[in-house]
């Protein structure tokens, strides 16, 4: 469970239940036996939502085929009933094992594929079992009674037992999702959700992740449609695996509001009765209305408000006044510095490393290394292949040639996270950040990529605001910091992770002189840390004062490595940066 | 012909430019030097409409430009060669070419215009036929600015053509625009990291760091001027 | 004979391959305008299929329009004018809709805008299939020629084998390959037609060109919207439907134009022959439900194992 959490958690409990009681409490009141169905589909769909929430809400792989499993879980129901007798009860349980058992055999060849790629191709299976189930002659399968033995056959002569079992359902979807949201598994997945690479390289195993979002999604599926096929009685093909029952995930979720817990409720409850009931009573002049209603109620919240009402209502009534209560903790001491086996010898040997694209070598022949406490400023001009140096070196590309070791050991060929783990830590030029989770969030990021365990990621997290400054605004927001805040925590985040080496992109680009000078004080108090610091700028009046040494690029081949004073008077680079005519002028 | 006066830009709360005052004379030369970040794309960028600026104004022969839209300002006269050359990857040169002459101006003189290009340019006419994406940086950098002038502009803007190039075949676009310069008599507004190549062409230079204009002046004024190396190098004091 | 029958229904295959497999063609040639070209993907191209096709049995059948021009010329007259209408249908869908989640205002971000358009088209695929069904009905109808029910007889060609060029699906088959020529030289050769590959190429440098790149996407999806609602009304011709047909084609029209390679029109229509001769091919052992679950199984190879087609560039894959 992530620090902080706990009051949230504590708040969604007990608003889970009065909202629980006070729904059950309402069934009371409702005779109509069409209604009372309504008011069982509500947490159904919900329920639906809900699953469908963890994969494509906070994970943000877009799903549009979660009818796979839904439908997975009424066919097993549903079959099972006919042919082997078995009880509905168990039949859920067994459809929730078999749609866990799909998310697994989907998932491992459909998440190569991101995007749109990923949404389509989900897409195609719900469909393609359909017409599978359709060529197998199952048309329609209806649930027989069992007068015999109702309870166990999950059959009630009051309607409103239904409506309790799926509150319940729905209840136990809802807390499995508040578990997720507060621990780490929903860290990494909105990590994953708001820039894949940047989570790799904070070292989280993404395809592990999403993966799992995706098995709890399907196994949640599941459960719902076990449940609405004992329900509804018959089940046709189109009825759980057509488009509209996929549809209909997406549409309640992403009205009620993405990446929350009460999003896919609050989008059943609203959605839900008002297109069943405009069925009801329209539905043989407009036919189908249904799905216009949903279909303009996604184009609606697209367009106005994309992350749903919730977030909407959320932002503007409930923003946060003050700053959440801030943890207690006192900082930890830097953590003692491994004494490298090898005193003196570099921490990081770069040697011939290459790399083209198509006929352009980006990066040709660079060879440098960093002692351990130093800090190497990477200056170069416009195109010079600096960032494509740090994605080589950060295994987000691979290299035609050449090798770099990491207090000897190989970091090239391996997968962005791995080389995280090594002990490399990378801020990027655009900072993202989750800007409705507090700071401490935002930083925890880092530490879980390392592999910390709950208690130790936390105390790695609050050393790392206080080595950045930002201790005080830990509790912040992140969407309320300024320019420089943010590029502080990105770098707070880099360290969470508790690395040997940074590779820091940019950092100072567009700050004012007084911004640059605190970050500045920052980057120079990690170097008498002992923090091993290479970055890439253009700010040259900062890099003249932070920078131990230089090593200047220019159309990807080291032009010149050195004391800053002793390069920038070097020919070659004045030439490289001024031109040779300046040059042979000044000499003239 | 082109007058701008104090121009603020901001990316995302970032300062692009602070207070940027400079102006293109009709017929002359002028030159926007700086080192990298300093703001000078956003500059253009502006003037073409692509970004929005916070405050300042700009005047093209007299009329408020900012009131046009984006792709309005091709129509008027102004040419803008891009950093990066930006081509269309999958058209043939030709094609670019034609693209180039959009406007009315350009479509209107285009035989005399298409002659002039591919006597600056010979390759271009070789090359008519292939795909502009599979010609070489240089290639590239001669048809972005034949696109550029296929429109027959008034202004010519050119945002760090020799950006990638080896040595010797910037020297030659240098060569190449100083011609266009001299034979044409067209209006130039020059973009450069290469300081002296773009500065003793040019008849004016600004020096832009950090979204300020620091120098100005006539190129021989500025060319020994110490100064333009320490602003470039980062050895300026505060 | 056995090796008589396998021959005529090789035969027949193939021919049913070229001829539908270039309607098909034509149909993902929309698809590649939107998706191929201007990285627009929107899930409703399926429904404006399904427009073209009742704008077509409207204008012919059901409204009489066009029935002065008999029932010979008029469903093929009538399946080119739904062209203009579901153009203009998609034009005002861009302007108002598609526009907010693409072109310029997204160009940056870190998914293109695809995220939006996704959920964006969904709404409207649902919103155009229920209201479809509102405004249609959901009885299946289809345009009325005899033509559809006469064929040319070829042969016989090896003992009794005969091959049927069944004449509704071969003239479609014309018109299908003339509009693609029409369009492909429209785009190759007019000033408007290389505004647009500018446009999609380049947006930023366009607009440095004068070229106003929101009203250029906006006709480009248009021109998208129209061409495959000109397949659609071609279609129509030999197949009844009803407002949910557009799903179906959904997944042949998108492995059409991944299999083609993105960024290329010809490799649409090729892609799209392809997918169409795949799908008759597989009617020879496979029943008919199960045809459209092997186009499924061909897009999922192809997107995970060559999904930058056999024309095209790179796509999305992790």
């Amino acid at each position: 469970m992530r620090q902080g959490t706990g009051p949230q958690l504590r708040r969604n409990l007990t608003a889970l239940a009065v909202v629980s009681v006070a729904y059950l409490m309402f069934t009371i009141f409702v005779t109509n036996s069409y209604y009372q169905l309504i008011l069982t589909m509500v947490p159904v769909w919900a329920l639906f939502g809900v699953s469908w929430n963890i994969l494509s809400g906070y994970g943000g792989q877009l799903s549009f085929g979660h009818a796979s499993f839904f439908g997975i879980g009424a066919y097993t129901v549903t079959l099972t009933v006919v042919y082997w007798g078995l009880s509905p009860w168990l039949g859920i349980l067994l459809g929730m094992i078999l749609g866990g058992l799909a998310a697994i055999a989907i998932g491992t060849p459909t998440f190569r594929l991101r995007g749109h790629y990923f949404a389509l191709s989900m897409l195609a299976y719900p469909l393609a079992i359909l017409y599978v189930l359709q060529y197998l002659g199952f048309q329609e399968i209806s649930i027989p009674m069992h007068r015999g033995n109702p309870v166990a056959f999950m059959e009630f002569s009051e309607p409103r037992v239904y409506t309790l079992i799926a509150v319940c359902l729905l209840v136990g979807g809802v807390l499995v999702s508040l578990v997720v949201e507060s621990s780490r598994f929903g860290l990494a997945l909105l990590a994953i959700r708001q820039n894949e690479l940047a989570a790799e390289a904070a070292g989280i195993n993404t395809r592990q992740w999403k993966m799992r979002s995706l098995v709890v999604s399907g196994m949640l599926a599941a459960v719902a449609g076990g449940f609405y096929a004992r329900v509804l009685l018959v089940v046709t093909p189109d009825s759980v695996f057509g488009m509209l029952v996929s549809a209909q995930a997406v549409v309640v979720t992403l009205f009620g509001g993405v990446a929350s817990v009460w999003g896919p409720l609050i989008g059943a409850a609203i959605l839900v009765p008002l297109a069943e009931t405009l069925q009801a009573e329209l539905g043989t002049y407009l036919p189908g209305i249904q799905g216009v209603v949903y279909g303009v109620a996604i184009i609606g919240i697209m367009l106005l408000s994309p992350d749903g009402l919730f977030w909407t209502v959320r932002d503007r009534w409930f923003r946060q006044k003050t700053a959440a209560p801030v943890p207690d903790l006192m900082p930890m001491s830097p953590p003692a510095r491994p004494v490298s086996a090898h005193a003196g010898a570099p921490l990081l040997k770069v040697e011939n490393l290459s790399r083209a694209f198509g006929g352009l070598k980006a990066v040709s022949e660079v060879s440098f290394s960093i002692a351990e406490g130093e800090i190497l400023g990477i200056i170069g001009p416009n195109g010079a292949g600096k960032t494509t140096l740090f994605n080589v070196l950060n295994g987000v590309l691979s290299p035609d040639e050449g090798s770099a070791r990491l207090a000897g050991q190989q970091m090239l060929g391996r997968k962005t996270f791995e080389v995280c783990r090594m002990g490399v830590g990378r801020t990027f030029q655009v900072v993202r950040s989750f800007p409705r989770l507090p700071v401490l969030d935002n930083v925890i990021v880092g530490a879980y990529g390392a592999g910390l365990s709950d208690r130790d990621a936390i105390a790695s997290a609050v050393r790392a605001l206080h080595q950045v400054g930002l201790q005080d605004e830990s509790g912040v927001a992140a969407g309320q910091l300024t320019n420089k805040q943010l590029r502080l925590m990105e770098l707070a985040r880099a360290l969470a992770g508790n690395p040997r080496l940074l590779l820091l992109d940019e950092t100072l680009a567009g700050l004012g002189r007084e911004e640059c000078d605190g970050v500045l004080k920052v980057l120079a108090r990690l170097r008498e840390q002992g923090m091993t610091i290479c970055i890439i700028e253009h700010t040259m009046h900062a890099m003249m004062r932070l920078a131990d040494r230089f090593v200047v690029l220019d159309h990807g081949r080291v032009l010149a490595t050195g004391l800053p004073r002793a390069v920038v008077e070097d020919t070659s680079v004045i030439e490289a940066y001024l031109g040779k005519k300046w040059l042979a002028r000044q000499n003239a | 012909m082109l007058e701008v006066k104090d121009l603020s830009v901001a990316y995302g709360g970032l300062r692009a430019l602070t207070n940027v005052t400079l102006s293109v004379a009709e017929g002359r030369f002028v030159t926007l030097v700086g080192p990298n970040g300093a703001g000078k794309s956003t500059l253009f960028k502006t003037i073409s409409g692509v970004v929005p600026p916070v405050s300042g104004t700009i005047t093209f022969r007299g009329e408020n430009l900012l009131s046009r839209r984006a792709s309005d300002r091709a129509h008027v006269g102004i040419a803008h060669v891009p950093e990066g050359r930006q081509v269309f990857k999958t058209l043939t040169v030709r094609e670019n070419l034609e693209m180039g002459a959009y406007p009315k101006t350009g479509r209107a003189q285009w035989t005399q215009t298409l002659d002039r290009i591919q006597t600056l340019f010979p390759i271009l006419a070789e090359r008519a036929g292939q795909l502009a994406g599979t010609l070489s940086g240089g290639e590239q950098q001669m048809l972005a600015i034949g696109r550029g002038l296929a429109g027959a502009p008034r202004l010519l803007m050119l945002d760090e053509p020799s950006m990638g190039l080896a040595p010797s075949v910037a020297d030659m676009i240098f060569d190449r625009i100083s011609q266009i310069h001299r034979e044409d008599g067209l209006t130039i507004l020059l973009v450069e990291q290469r300081v002296a190549e773009a500065l003793e062409r040019s008849d004016h230079g600004y020096v832009l760091e950090t979204g300020h204009i620091v120098l100005e002046g006539p190129y021989e004024t500025l060319l020994n001027d110490d100064r333009v190396r320490r602003s470039y190098l980062g050895l300026t004091e505060a | 004979m056995d090796l008589e029958i396998l021959i005529e229904n090789v035969l027949n295959a193939i021919t049913a391959g070229i001829t539908i497999g270039c309607i098909y063609g034509l149909m993902c040639i929309g698809l590649g305008l939107i998706f191929g070209i201007m990285r627009i993907v929107n899930f409703a191209q399926g429904e404006l299929l399904m427009l073209g096709m009742f704008a077509s049995f409207y204008l012919v059948t059901g409204g009489k329009v066009l029935s002065f021009l008999g029932p010979y010329w008029g469903p093929f007259v009538g399946a080119i004018c739904a062209g203009p209408l579901i153009f203009a249908g998609g034009a005002l869908l861009h302007k108002f809709l598609i526009s907010r989640v693409s072109g310029l205002r997204t160009a940056g971000s870190l998914d293109e805008g695809h995220y939006g358009q996704l959920i964006v088209t969904l709404g409207i695929s649902l919103i155009l299939q229920n209201g479809g069904q509102i405004l249609f009905g959901s009885t299946p109808v289809a345009v009325r020629t005899p033509l559809s029910a006469e064929a040319y007889l070829v042969g016989p060609v090896y003992g009794a084998a005969t091959v049927f060029l069944n004449k509704a699906k071969l003239i479609a088959f014309f018109v299908a390959i003339l509009v693609a020529i029409v369009l492909y030289l429209t785009l190759e050769y007019t000033r408007l037609g290389k505004a647009l590959r500018a446009a999609a190429d380049n947006p930023t440098a366009a607009t440095y060109m004068g070229i106003e790149v929101d009203t250029a996407y906006r006709i480009a999806f248009g021109l998208g919207a129209g061409i495959t609602a000109i397949a659609g009304g071609l279609m129509a011709t030999y197949i009844s439907f009803g407002p949910f047909v557009g799903f179906d084609y959904v997944i042949i029209m998108y492995s059409g134009v991944v299999l083609g390679g993105m960024g290329s029109i010809l490799g649409a229509f090729w892609g799209g022959l392809t997918v169409g001769f795949v799908q008759q091919f597989s009617a020879l052992i496979l029943p008919p439900q199960l045809q459209n679950a092997a186009i499924f199984v061909v897009f999922l190879m192809i997107v995970l194992l060559r999904p930058q087609g056999l024309f095209g560039r790179s796509a999305e894959r992790a």
